[in-house]
This record gives structure tokens, C-alpha cells and sequence, in this order.
């Protein structure tokens, strides 16, 4: 088996693979976006089809497809894209399926990609469907094939969580040749009692069904062994399990207080389990014993693995839970203790402000100092409060570096045209609502453009708008949206305006490609870069066909023309749709295309810095007696030589 | 202070799914790297070396990295943890036992991670956001840096950007060079063997391989200003 260095995307990918999958879909959402990313690199001509689809939503409906007809298949997205999806997940989990169907969510505790601390374990139970849970890259390999294994033998849809930590680390795994996927006759399963939701009793019947399957599922997954109890002594229960080895160390508190020691119990689950051995050793310098601690590690998050657990506290004392974000599993150790008359303390984030003030808390990333002062916590041991804080006063006197979008971004000149018209209508910028949207697009809101209020989800701004505009604002209120974002969630706001001739003006920022996530395709791609056979559906044929009445495309490289038609389009009454089109650049680039070409003029130069007030452009820097401007990076916009008012920057005529 | 990597016993209880140790991997040297720096600088690629060139020792490795959005010009942070089988990615706070940061203003986001007699290698870049270039905030300054190290009580290697060499009339790449640096002045030569991490700098880009070679080779002898 060759060992490869792979991300915890790949390896989910590899796995898949591996397991034979026949159909992956999916639509790009950092941190998921590595696996169909990696995969469509790999230009398999297996068999296999794999895509990147309008949403997620329409990803998922994909995928259960195939499996309905027998295949295995594989839906990828970001936490928020199984919001999007989650309408058919809960749906089809009560139809079950018939080929494995595995759904790879990404979460983010820690927020390092932007959006919400979602924990969407609590997806898995609100569905009834089975979450796995790696605990590291080289696991992901392994548990993929598990979960569609699992899928297979229960007939259910099974959740593969990951944690950015995962999805984006990269660690060797060994791998195995991919196999194709096998020759299976499509099934054609005529069964409303099964496929649809025809009528209560149906509906109860598939809801008992699905119960049924979870719980075949949690003996599947007892049988797999899966989740992995390791109980400290197990021979004497009941006596003092710890080692006498350190007992000059750590009982201080015993001698003063005679009790029996405390029999420990560590729960751990997913990315938590990999700090376990480095926080037990770090803690035996104060005292632990790590032999006479019990362990779960939960690899199977859902359904709870309440036998495990009731065996654990039969076993022990007190229980320590260390798990991101929620505390699913901590209320599952509180229902099973109180049931078993449990009378030791569970130490986790409802236990109270003292494990919270140690880090057990529902913000943010779990890691090794969670580990060390959690069981400090359970056990009374002196670890010293300091041992984690670093030095965190330096961070605050580093200088802020907002994000700013790319030297030659089409979206610049968008911003720059949209302040410019609302400057001209001689209107503040804090009197015109402009909502925004989730991709490159919001960067609108960073200096030097400050243009773009909010941000929601896909799709939101076009609806949030419109909320506005009934709320009784009478100056003009202005959506911006991205090209795939438009796609994936923005079209029915748009239907709802036009419907109720909702006066707004949606300025759609067309860059051709899903750019923030890392360049995928979308519906609105050219048609060059599409699939094989695929098409491209334009923009700018939709929306005059939902009965906009006015629409406009606007070139965002020449600043003044597109102001004018915005501050145009804002006078009219009626929906408006501004269509602001240019490739992303760094595409084009790729492609070694430039838009243009500028030089400055240095004795005309009296280093105003409007040029770089007005456009925050990253090729911009100040020399000594001029602005300098970096030609490996100008993409030649122009912008900067549009708004220079002493014809300081010139452009040229492209060789 | 002492860098002298520490080993550790087989770990029966390591035994998690799919990453069991192995018996050859039953002693081996645990040693932590925090990477920062500005998108574009390749502070990236340094983190992917060290990995790569600690698997071929047979040093097992896990490499995080954190891009945030921006192509370019935006913060950057990665952390390497070599020699654990089965390892957490990130790095706590006062746990790294090297901290590399390519630009001046960054390196304040590593402090936090570097761990007491730890070494904190600064690459004396300046890369000012545009408010700062504008006037309009404040970039800290180097002696405020080197204060807040100091503070942090790890040990100073500061690398002036100007001891960048030229290769044929052009600087040569600083992120090769600063990981020669890295290799030379640091604990992490002790853990990895420089002329395994020269061959893979030379082997890994094909072109380029000279520019590369004499800018690791240059990193390795460069005069550091430890403090």
C-alpha cells in the first residue's frame, strides 16, 4: 500500500473511492470543497460521475437519486450547505436507500473560513441518521468505506463529519488502489409506501422504519467496534485503581480529604480523541496517572453509543466529556447516569462555571489544553492556570490586515460605481442600504469601499432587500450578489421581487466563477470550461425572462459609464437588475490574459494616494516621489488611471 | 535553553483506528512548528517541506495549514507537528518549539504559541496593509516585536531582509532561504537532517533548482542576529 500526503479532503475522496462510488456531487463551501476538488483533478475515466451542483440541495437530491436506483453515492458540502439540503435529507431518511449514500459535512469550530459555529451533530439527530466522526486524516481513509458499508447493511444515509483541523491538515495515509464501481443494474423501485409521503399512515410508517434503521445501525456499529472503550482495572472495580507510583505527587488533596481516589472517565469524540495521549502525558507532570484513567473514544456519534457509556460510568466515578462546540454526548452521559443512579460528577460545559472558566465551553476549538485542565478539573490535580496562555497581548498590537479583493477584481470597479452613483444622487453612503451576499462579493464591506452592509447566507440579499424596502426606507435599497451565489439561492428572491414589484435594484457581480471557494465552475462558467457536453446558461437571458423590465450590463472596468446606468437604474421604479460583467482575474491570468495596461507618469505624480484611497488596489505602493505600480501584479483595470486627477497613471494601448 | 527533542515510550493506549503504531515508529522525536507570515510569501510551501522532508525520515507528520480567503496579502498561519503517530493539528498556546514568522507585523500572532526557551525565527519583512501604508494605522514597530518575544521568553533569531542573497541579478526565493535558516540555526536541524531537506528543495522544483539550491544554502550559513 503506498503511503500518500493527503489532506482529511482527500483522504474522505481516496476512501470513496476506494469503496467504490459511483456518483459524487456537491457545491464548493470551505473547508469541503478539497474533495471534489482533488477528485475532478484526478480525471478519472472510471465510470464515476462527478460534479459541482447549483446547490446543495440539488447536490443531495443527486446523490439519494443514484442510491435510490442502487448505486453508491457521495454528496459533499460546508455545514451551511446542509442547511440548504436538509429539507430532502429529512425527507429521504425516511425512505431510506438502497446504495450506500454517505454525506460528507464540513464544520468549522473555530471559525477559521467565516460563517457560523454550527455543530451539525445535531442534524444527525434531528434526522435519525448515523454520524461518523474521524478522528484524524488517516481515519477519514478508513471510516469512509465504514460509513458506506454501514449505509449499505442498515439502508440508511450516513453523515461523515469532519472538522477543519481534518478536512485541511495534510498526513501520510496509506492507500489503496481505487475500485471502480460496481457493475450494478439500476433499480427501479416502484413504492409509494416507501418514496413518497403520501398520507399519515405512510408517513408513521416510514418514521418507525427510520427508528428501526438507527438502531440496527448502533448494533452494526457495536459490531464494527467502532467506538473504542478501554476501561482502567478492569478486574477491580471498586478498589482505588490509582497508581501508587505517583502518590507522593498527587495526593495531597487525598490526605487531606481521606477518600478513595477518583476512578476517571474520559469521553472524546471526533478531532478531540487526537489530543488525548500529548494532554494525558502533559498532564502526568502534575500528578495523572494514565493508567488508572478509563477511555471512551466515540468515533460514532450518532445513535449515542449508550451502552459504552453506561458501562463507563458503572465503571467509574467521576466522567470527564471533551467534545467541540455542543454538548450532544454530555447530555446523553447525564440521561444514562441518571438512570443508572450515577451519583459521581460529570464534568463537561453544564457542569457549571468552573470547567467552563478552564476552556469547556461551547465557543471555539477544543485541543490539548482542553484535555490537560478538563482532567485537572476531574481529579483536583495542581495544573497551573498559565500553562496554556501564552503571551496573547502581542496579537493585539499587530496591524490589521483586512481583506481586500485581488489587484484587477472586476468587483472592485462594482463597489467603486455603485458609491460613486449614490455619491451622485447626493446621497450619504449611511442613508443607502446595500445588502450583501456570501462569496468574493462580500468584500465589498472592507475598506477603502465600505459599500456592503450584511451578510447572511446564499441567496439572502435579494430577500433581505426586499424586507427593507416594506420595513418603509424611501431612499433606494440596493442588493449585490455574486454569479454563483445567484444561481445556488438568489433566483426565487429575484421571482418574489418581480411578483411583488418590490422596488429594488439587484446589481448581479458576474465573475464567471465560484471564485472564494477556489475557482469552481458554476452554472454561468463559459462554456469552454464546463463538462464535456455541458452548457452554459447566461445570466443575462434569465433574468429579462422572469419579467424584469429593466435591465442593464455594465462593463466595471469603465468606472463612470457604470456608475451612471446604477445611478440610472436607482431612479426607476420597478425591480432593476444591474448585470456587472468581467472574468475573475486571476483566472484570466492564469490563462495570461490582461485587461489592459497603465504606466505612471512620475512628474505628475504629487503622491495624493486617491489612486489608492479610492481603489484599495494591492498593486498600488508609494515610492518616494510617486505611487509605484507592480506590473507583475496590474492586471491593467484601469480603475486607478480612471480615478487619478492629475493624469498621473496613463493607459496603454495593450502590445 | 535546552532544544534537545524529547522521545517518548510506545504508547499502548495510542491505538486509535487506522493509525495504530507501528513498531518502527515506537521511538521518535516530538517537535512542534508555528508558521505565520503574509499570503503570497510561500510560508506555505516552508510547512509543506518540513512535512514532506520529516515523512521521508520516517518522523511522522502532520501539517495544518490556514489560508483565510484572500489570494494574496492576507494573514497566514500553519502549524507542523512531527512525531506523533496520532496527533491533534493544532499547536496550544506556549507549545511550539519553533515559531517561523516571515513578516514583522505577523510574527506578533505566533507569541502566544511559542513555548518558554523555544526558538522564534523573524524574518525582518515588512509587508504594511494599506491603512498603514496610507498613514491611517499603525505598524508596530521591530523593537516592539522583539520586546514581546523576549517576553514570551523565547529565544530571538532575527534574519535582517536585506542578508537575502541575489542569484543572477534577482533576490532569491525568502522562503526557501529563511528554511534553510530554519535548519541551520534552530532545534529543527537536530530533528531533521539538512542535507535531506537541500535534496528535496533541489529535487522539488524543477525549475529553479539552482536559484533554490543557493538560497537554502545561503539560509543554512546566514549570520543571525540571535539576541
Amino acid at each position: 500500500m503506498p503511503t500518500k500526503l493527503l489532506t482529511g479532503n482527500e483522504a474522505l475522496v481516496w476512501g470513496a473511492l476506494r469503496a467504490g462510488v459511483k456518483v459524487v456531487t456537491g457545491y464548493p463551501g470551505t473547508p469541503s470543497s478539497g474533495a471534489i476538488g482533488s477528485l475532478l483533478r484526478m480525471d478519472l475515466d472510471d465510470g464515476r460521475h462527478v460534479e459541482w451542483s447549483t446547490n446543495e440541495k440539488v447536490a443531495f437530491e443527486i446523490a439519494a437519486g443514484a442510491a435510490w436506483a442502487g448505486q453508491r453515492a457521495l454528496c459533499t458540502m460546508k455545514m451551511s450547505g446542509l442547511n440548504v439540503a436538509y429539507d430532502s435529507v429529512i425527507s429521504i431518511a425516511y425512505s431510506g436507500c438502497n446504495g450506500g449514500l454517505v454525506i460528507y459535512v464540513a464544520d468549522d469550530p473555530g471559525v477559521s473560513a467565516g460563517m457560523a459555529e454550527q455543530d451539525s451533530r445535531g442534524f444527525a439527530l434531528m434526522s435519525d441518521l448515523p454520524m461518523l466522526e474521524p478522528a484524524s486524516v488517516a481515519e477519514t481513509y478508513r471510516l469512509v468505506q465504514v460509513a458506506f458499508e454501514l449505509s449499505e447493511r442498515t439502508g440508511t444515509p450516513v453523515f461523515v463529519r469532519l472538522v477543519t483541523a481534518i478536512s485541511n491538515s495534510h498526513a501520510p495515509v496509506a492507500v489503496e488502489e481505487p475500485v471502480p464501481p460496481p457493475e450494478r443494474e439500476p433499480i427501479l423501485d416502484r413504492d409509494i409506501t416507501r418514496y413518497t409521503k403520501a398520507g399519515a399512515a405512510i408517513s408513521m410508517a416510514q418514521h418507525r422504519d427510520l427508528i428501526a434503521r438507527l438502531e440496527r445501525a448502533g448494533d452494526v456499529i457495536r459490531e464494527m467496534g467502532l467506538n473504542q472503550l478501554q476501561l482502567a482495572h478492569p478486574d477491580t472495580p471498586g478498589e482505588q485503581p490509582r497508581n501508587t507510583q505517583h502518590a507522593t505527587r498527587n495526593t495531597q488533596h487525598a490526605t487531606r480529604n481521606p477518600q478513595p481516589a477518583t476512578r476517571l472517565g474520559v469521553i472524546a469524540s471526533g478531532v478531540v480523541a487526537s489530543y488525548l495521549d500529548e494532554g494525558f502525558e502533559i498532564a502526568t507532570r502534575f500528578g495523572l496517572d494514565p493508567d488508572s484513567v478509563s477511555v471512551l473514544r466515540i468515533v460514532a456519534t450518532n445513535p449515542f453509543p449508550a451502552a459504552e457509556v453506561r458501562e463507563l460510568l458503572r465503571h467509574c466515578d467521576t466522567i470527564l466529556v471533551l467534545e467541540e462546540l455542543e454538548p450532544h454526548i454530555e447530555r446523553g452521559v447525564i440521561v444514562e447516569a441518571h438512570r443508572l443512579g450515577f451519583e459521581g460528577r460529570i464534568v463537561g460545559k453544564l457542569d457549571g462555571p468552573r470547567p467552563s472558566a478552564v476552556g469547556l465551553h461551547r465557543v471555539g476549538e477544543y485541543g490539548v489544553a482542553q484535555v490537560v485542565h478538563g482532567v485537572g478539573e476531574a481529579l483536583g490535580l495542581p495544573i497551573p492556570e498559565d500553562l496554556f496562555q501564552g503571551n496573547d497581548a502581542a496579537e493585539q498590537l499587530a496591524a490589521r490586515r483586512p481583506i481586500t479583493v485581488c489587484a484587477g477584481c472586476p468587483h472592485r470597479g462594482t463597489y467603486m460605481a455603485i458609491n460613486q452613483a449614490i455619491r451622485k444622487l447626493r446621497l450619504k453612503k449611511d442613508e443607502v442600504m446595500v445588502t450583501g451576499d456570501i462569496g468574493c462579493t462580500i468584500l465589498g464591506m472592507n475598506p477603502p469601499f465600505h459599500t456592503v452592509w450584511n451578510e447572511v447566507a446564499m441567496g439572502a440579499s435579494v430577500s433581505l432587500a426586499q424586507g427593507y424596502v416594506h420595513a418603509g426606507v424611501e431612499t433606494p435599497v440596493i442588493a449585490t450578489i455574486g454569479d454563483s451565489t445567484f444561481f445556488h439561492a438568489g433566483i426565487p428572491g429575484l421571482v418574489n421581487a418581480v411578483q411583488h414589484q418590490v422596488p429594488l435594484t439587484l446589481i448581479i457581480m458576474d465573475n464567471g466563477w465560484t471564485a472564494m471557494t477556489g475557482m469552481q465552475i458554476n452554472p454561468g462558467t463559459a462554456e469552454p470550461f464546463q463538462p464535456p457536453g455541458g452548457r452554459s446558461v447566461d445570466i443575462a437571458r434569465l433574468v429579462p425572462a422572469l419579467g424584469v423590465e429593466h435591465f442593464f450590463v455594465i462593463d466595471p472596468f469603465d468606472l463612470d459609464a457604470s456608475a451612471a446606468t446604477i445611478q440610472q437604474a436607482l431612479a426607476l421604479p420597478g425591480v432593476k437588475v444591474v448585470l456587472s460583467r468581467r472574468e475573475c482575474a486571476i483566472q484570466a491570468q492564469r490563462r495570461g490574459l490582461k485587461a489592459g495596461q497603465v504606466r505612471v507618469i512620475p512628474e505628475n505624480c504629487n503622491l495624493c494616494k486617491l489612486c489608492i484611497t479610492r481603489t484599495g488596489c494591492p498593486a498600488i505602493t508609494l515610492g518616494e516621489d510617486t505611487v509605484l505600480i507592480d506590473p507583475a501584479l496590474c492586471y491593467g483595470c484601469t480603475l486607478c488611471a480612471q480615478v487619478c486627477n492629475r493624469a498621473a497613471i496613463e493607459k496603454e494601448a495593450v502590445p | 535553553m535546552n532544544h534537545a527533542p524529547r522521545t517518548t515510550h510506545h504508547e499502548t493506549r495510542n491505538t486509535q483506528h487506522g493509525t495504530r503504531n507501528t513498531p518502527h515508529a515506537s521511538r521518535f522525536t516530538f517537535y512542534d512548528v508555528f508558521l505565520v507570515g503574509v499570503g503570497g510569501q510561500g510560508v506555505l510551501t516552508i510547512g509543506d517541506v518540513i512535512t514532506e522532508a520529516a515523512l521521508r525520515q520516517g518522523i511522522p507528520a502532520n501539517f495544518y495549514p490556514t489560508k483565510g480567503m484572500a489570494q494574496r496579502g492576507g494573514s497566514v498561519k500553519a502549524r507542523v507537528r512531527l512525531g506523533r503517530e496520532t496527533t491533534g493539528p493544532n499547536i496550544p498556546d506556549k507549545g511550539a518549539d519553533l515559531v517561523i514568522a516571515m513578516e514583522v507585523s505577523e510574527a506578533l500572532k505566533a507569541v502566544r504559541f511559542v513555548k518558554p526557551g523555544g526558538d522564534f525565527l523573524l524574518f525582518g519583512h515588512v509587508w504594511p496593509p494599506t491603512a498603514c501604508m496610507l498613514g491611517q494605522a499603525s505598524y508596530p514597530s521591530l523593537e516592539q516585536v522583539l520586546e514581546q518575544v523576549q517576553r514570551a521568553e523565547a529565544v530571538v533569531h532575527y534574519l535582517p531582509p536585506e542578508s537575502l542573497p541575489l542569484y543572477e541579478g534577482a533576490p532569491v526565493p525568502a522562503n526557501v532561504f529563511v528554511l534553510g535558516a530554519a535548519v541551520g540555526r534552530t532545534g529543527l536541524g537536530q530533528v531533521l537532517d539538512p542535507s535531506e531537506v537541500a535534496a528535496l528543495v533541489q529535487t522539488r522544483w524543477a525549475k529553479g533548482a539552482d536559484r533554490n539550491a543557493r538560497a537554502f544554502q545561503a539560509g543554512l550559513e546566514a549570520m543571525i542576529n540571535d539576541q
